[in-house]
Order: structure tokens, then C-alpha cells, then sequence
């Protein structure tokens, strides 16, 4: 296995780059967000960093979700794992080499990403390299293994792209990827501390940025360590080789049980700051300078949805 | 090698393998002959350790296939029916990477070269020909250098050169000591490739045995073809050794007999001749073929 992990990371690399669909998700699409947000926030500056951390977390979900989501089902319904079967290979280096692999393949889409943002629109480079890395790395190794269960937990591409979309539309429209939190309707605001990627949003955000010094997320980090541990292990419990393979009716409940550090995470976080509409919460430091138009104050003009356009964000 | 004792296979009600029994003997070529749906593919499978069988007893190299997977995996070559590889994946880099999945290895140029496919090493999976697909297949097979392969109708779906590449492969594995299990519905290949051959169908084995021997314990029978140049003589043909039955033709210039003993036969009907003063022109001894001996065992022709 220690030898097999390494070819196949090279492997997974190769044929991930040789498709245009990987490069697009992992580094055109964040950035098309990225200049629309950008833009539209005309976020110079220090306020780049919000919107920085909005698109980084965009990527994360796309190369962890989709790309994991989407490759092992398709190999599986080519006929290829079946042939990986019948060599002295188990599930683990497969699963290990994808999450290794996502994660390669996104740490240049971060350093892209940041300096675009400084050489553009003049945001500080990042002082907190350590974190932003911490995060971003736990981030994709989490993300990938929730898509690797699901990749598991489906029978074929149809009902794959049905679960990603049920994943990733919420984490990306109610956990600040998409639209900042802080425009959100009042039970959307709670129901976002229940939404992985919102720890992910502003725990980067703040990193970037210049915001709280001391905090270095360490419960963020936590909770994203212990999503991709159990996310691998149940991946690995639930691995199908083939299409026949039986799939037992408890495997989409394991779905639930990676969701549980984030659900712990969120009650904590209820009791210990619970959110009032209007006012930010300390995981949001504020840093957005008001658009100068009301046309272009609607940050979500970009994904075509229409959030309620209220007072809430402050200077 | 193989030890296999009323093996079962039950797929949700639907008993595809029904009780085979069988042994094969290292070096030995064994071929699993029958019809699409006969089982050839679940029996091998369960052997690979890729199906779990419903009931019966297994052993390969000595290991549980059930059990022992990883171990067993690594000292067996297997061709499967069905399998792919990434579409851009190249020649070469499906050797490296399949390479490190095992304890033990050959060179992979060796490999490549010997399999002729050295030329193609930097070409996609998917740009692959049919026989060149087939070839990377056996490569990756022998790339753990195994002592046992399962080839799994190995040449279904070839034209015919690509098919002639790949036995006369399959014949340098034989020579090489290796002991192999494939599965046809071809039966020149199972008749010209295999030591023995068993003929499964409906879940069955009703038959095993050099292909000689199943050919003569299913139909027994020659048919001996003669042609004069003068007319046979008329009326009572004299009961050749082991005679089933025999015609003349319209011409009364020649002979067909159909005998269990046909080498007896041709021994009495020359000096039959002889002593009639009739020239024999040609003589045609015709064994019946496997082909022959599969139709009389599942009253199935094998190429529908
Ligand atoms: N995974 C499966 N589920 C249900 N039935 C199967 C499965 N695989 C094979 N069968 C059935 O079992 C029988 C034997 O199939 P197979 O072993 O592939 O035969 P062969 O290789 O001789 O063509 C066929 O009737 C086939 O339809
Ligand atoms: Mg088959």
C-alpha cells in the first residue's frame, strides 16, 4: 500500500489534469466568482479578504464535493475499479490518493487566488500563512471525503449529481460561500451555523484578512480533522467496486454522521454567541465597505438569486 | 493449484452456478467451455476472490479466495471479461502504477516489448485497438510474473488477427509452465490451448477431460469417407469393426462409414479392395470435433 499510494496520487494527478473539467472547477470557475464579486462589492483593499474567502471556499466545495463525488462513481460504472479489485490493493490508498490529490490540485488555486487579490485590488498579502493553509488543507481533506461517501452511498451519475446539488447549494447559498451570512433572513442566519462550509467562509475570511489576531480556529480546524476522519473511515466501510456491490440501507445515514461535528459546532456556537438580524457576529469581523451604488449592493448578482436587501451591512 | 468442491452461486434467487466440482494441476491449461450464461464468468470470479459463492468449498494456491483476498491477489494474473481502464491513461503508466501494486514485479519494458506494445506505451487507453486493449489486459496480468492466471474468454470480440495474436500468446504462457484457467465459447480455442477442458452450461459441468476424450465419449463415432475409381461392388457391404451405419453414394464410387473404431475399419475395408480389384482414389477420416461433441452434450449449438 505505501508504494501503491504514491502511483496513485500520480495517477489521479495525470488524468485530473488531462480534463478540462477539473482545471475549470478548480480554477476558472472560483475566479469568475471571484472578479464578479469582487467587482460588484467593488471590494478594494482590506475588503478583498471577504470576498477572497468566499471564492476559496467556492473551490473547496466544488473540488471537494464534485471531484470526489463524481470520479469514483464514474470509474466504477466504466468498469474500472472492478479491475483494481483483483489486485492485492483494498479501498484506502484509493481513497487516500483522491482526498491527497484534490488537495495538490487546489493549493495552487490558493496562491492564485490571493495574489490576483493583491495585485488587483490591493488586498494586504495574507500575514497568517500557517492558518490559511491549515484551513484551506482541512477544508478540501473534509470536503473530499464527504464526497467520497456519496460516491459510495450512490448508484450512478444521475443520483450522484442529485445528492452533490442537495450538499452543495446549501453550503454554498446558506453557509456564506455564495452570499454573505449577514444578508441572510434571521432563521437563515441560525440555520447557517449548522452548515459546514460557514466556519469554512469566515474562519478564512478572518485569516485572510487582517481581522482577529488571536484566533487561529482551532475549533474550526477540529471539526474539519474530525469530518475527514470519520468521512475516510466511513468511505472506506461503504466502498462499492462495482455496481452490484450491496449497499446497505444504513449507508446514507453515515452521510448524517459526518455532518455531526459541524451540528455540535453549531449548537456550541448558538449558546455561546446567538446571532441578532442586523448585527455581525465575531466570526465575521467587519471589513466590506459599502458598495457605492444600491444596484451593486446585491453581492448574489452573480449566481442570479436575490437575497433580501436589508440595512445589515454595516461599515 | 485449484481445488473447487460443489461450488454454488445464488444471485437473489437465481441459481447461476449449481454444484461444480473440479481440480486443476499446476502447469495444466484448463479451459471452462459453454454457452453465453453458462456460469463461466460467476465460477472464475468467485476464484479471483471478486464474487463470494452461496456454498461449496475453494481453494486457490491454497488460500480462501473468500478470506485470503489480498494475499491470493497478489500471486494470480487475472484477464477479466469486463474491465476498463481511465480513457487518458497511457500504455506506460497503467504498468507503473499496476506495478506497484505488488510485492513482486518484472521489468515493464520487458513487458511491453514482449506484448508488442512498446510502441504504443505513450498512446491513451481509450485510442487503443480491440487486440491492443486485449494485449495491455494480458501485460497487466503478468506483471506480478504469476504462476496462475485466469483469462477470462480472453479472445471474444477480436477480429480475427488480434484473436490468432492472443492464442498464440496464451500458447508461450503454456510453454512457459504456467498454469492457466480460461474461459471460451470457442471451441478450436479450448481444442488447440487447453490440457483439459470441462463443459459447463445452465450452471453445470457435464463434461471434463482432454478434448480428445470428451470428443470420443460423446459421440464415439468417425465417419470414414471413400472414393473409387471403379464402382463398389453390389449388394451386402461387409460389417466393418465397431460399424454404426454406412451409404453408398449416387455415383456407387463411394462410401461412407461411421464406426466407433475407425483405425480397425480402414485395416479391413483396403484388403477388401484389394481383393475386389478396386483402385481407392481417397480416403477421408473425419474425428468428431469438440464442436461435435458440445452439440450432443447440451443439444446447444455454441455460435447462436
Ligand atoms: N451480478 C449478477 N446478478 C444477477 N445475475 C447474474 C449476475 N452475473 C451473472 N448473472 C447471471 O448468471 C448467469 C451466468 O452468468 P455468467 O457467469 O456471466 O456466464 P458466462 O460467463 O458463462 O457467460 C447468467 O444467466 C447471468 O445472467
Ligand atoms: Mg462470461
Amino acid at each position: 500500500m505505501w508504494r501503491a499510494l504514491p502511483a496513485l496520487i500520480l495517477t489521479d494527478l495525470r488524468l485530473a489534469l488531462r480534463m478540462r473539467t477539473v482545471v475549470f472547477f478548480n480554477y476558472l470557475f472560483p475566479l469568475m466568482f471571484f472578479f464578479a464579486f469582487a467587482e460588484f462589492l467593488d471590494a478594494h483593499g482590506e475588503a478583498c479578504a471577504q470576498v477572497a474567502g468566499m471564492v476559496l471556499v467556492i473551490g473547496i466545495l466544488g473540488n471537494g464535493l464534485w471531484g470526489a463525488g463524481m470520479r469514483l462513481v464514474q470509474e466504477r460504472e466504466a468498469n474500472i475499479l472492478r479491475r483494481f479489485r483483483v489486485t492485492p490493493i483494498s479501498p484506502t490508498p484509493i481513497l487516500l490518493a483522491s482526498v491527497v490529490t484534490g488537495w495538490l490540485l487546489y493549493l495552487p488555486a490558493l496562491g492564485l487566488l490571493c495574489a490576483l487579490a493583491h495585485w488587483i485590488y490591493g488586498m494586504p498579502l495574507p500575514t497568517r500563512w500557517v492558518s490559511l493553509l491549515l484551513l484551506t488543507s482541512c477544508g478540501i481533506w473534509a470536503f473530499r471525503a464527504i464526497g467520497l461517501i456519496v460516491a459510495s452511498v450512490v448508484n450512478g451519475v444521475q443520483e450522484s449529481t442529485v445528492l452533490i446539488q442537495l450538499l452543495y447549494m446549501p453550503m454554498l447559498f446558506l453557509g456564506g460561500a455564495a452570499i454573505p451570512v449577514e444578508l441572510l433572513p434571521a432563521w437563515a442566519q441560525v440555520a447557517a451555523r449548522f452548515v459546514p462550509s460557514y466556519y469554512l467562509v469566515s474562519s478564512m475570511q478572518n485569516a485572510l484578512g487582517h481581522g482577529d489576531p488571536a484566533a487561529w480556529h482551532g475549533a474550526e480546524i477540529a471539526a474539519l480533522l474530525l469530518a475527514t476522519g470519520v468521512g475516510l473511515s466511513i468511505a472506506r466501510q461503504a466502498f462499492r467496486w462495482e455496481k452490484d456491490d450491496p449497499l446497505s440501507p444504513r449507508a446514507r445515514w453515515y452521510l448524517a454522521a459526518v455532518l455531526a461535528p459541524f451540528l455540535a459546532l453549531g449548537i456550541w456556537q448558538l449558546a455561546t454567541a446567538p446571532p441578532t438580524a442586523g448585527t455581525r457576529t465575531p466570526t465575521h469581523p467587519e471589513r466590506i465597505t459599502p458598495p457605492d451604488t444600491p444596484s451593486s449592493a446585491d453581492p448574489a448578482a452573480g449566481c442570479g438569486r436575490r437575497p433580501p436587501r436589508r440595512p445589515t451591512f454595516p461599515v | 493449484m485449484i481445488y473447487v468442491k460443489d461450488l454454488r452461486k445464488q444471485y437473489d434467487g437465481f441459481l447461476a452456478v449449481k454444484g461444480i466440482s473440479f481440480e486443476v494441476q499446476p502447469g495444466e491449461v484448463f479451459g471452462l467451455l459453454g454457452p453465453n450464461g453458462a456460469g463461466k464468468t460467476t465460477t472464475v470470479e468467485i476464484l479471483e476472490g471478486l464474487r463470494q459463492r452461496s456454498g461449496g468449498e475453494v481453494r486457490v494456491l491454497g488460500f480462501d479466495p473468500a478470506d485470503d483476498g489480498l494475499l491470493l491477489k497478489d500471486r494470480i494474473g487475472v484477464c477479466l471479461q469486463q474491465a476498463a481502464l481511465p480513457d487518458r491513461l497511457r500504455v506506460g503508466e497503467a504498468i507503473a502504477l499496476f506495478a506497484s501494486f505488488y510485492s513482486r514485479t518484472v521489468p515493464g519494458e520487458a513487458l511491453l516489448r514482449r506484448l508488442q506494445l512498446w510502441d504504443k506505451r505513450d498512446a491513451f487507453f481509450m485510442h487503443l485497438s480491440g487486440g491492443q486493449k486485449q494485449r495491455l489486459a494480458l501485460a497487466l496480468a503478468l506483471i506480478n510474473d504469476p504462476q496462475l492466471l485466469f483469462l477470462d474468454e480472453p479472445s471474444a470480440g477480436l477480429d480475427a488477427q488480434a484473436r490468432l495474436e492472443i492464442r498464440s500468446l496464451i500458447g508461450e504462457l503454456r510453454a512457459e509452465k504456467r498454469t492457466l484457467l480460461l474461459t471460451t465459447h470457442y471451441i478450436e480455442e479450448a481444442e488447440r490451448l487447453c490440457d483439459r477442458v470441462a463443459i459447463m452450461d445452465e450452471g453445470r459441468l457435464i463434461a471434463m477431460g482432454a478434448p480428445r476424450e470428451i470428443q470420443e465419449h460423446a459421440l464415439g463415432a468417425s465417419t470414414i469417407e471413400l472414393q473409387t475409381a471403379q464402382a463398389l461392388p453390389p449388394g451386402e457391404l461387409p460389417a466393418w469393426p465397431g460399424l454404426l451405419r454406412q451409404a453408398r453414394d449416387g455415383s456407387g464410387r463411394g462410401l461412407t462409414i461411421v464406426t466407433t473404431r475407425p483405425a480397425a475399419a480402414v485395416m479391413e475395408a483396403v484388403p477388401w479392395l484389394i481383393a475386389h480389384r478396386i483402385e481407392l482414389q481417397d480416403i477421408r477420416i473425419r474425428r468428431p470435433s469438440l464442436e461435435d461433441a458440445f452439440i450432443e452434450l447440451t443439444g446447444k449449438n455454441l455460435r447462436d
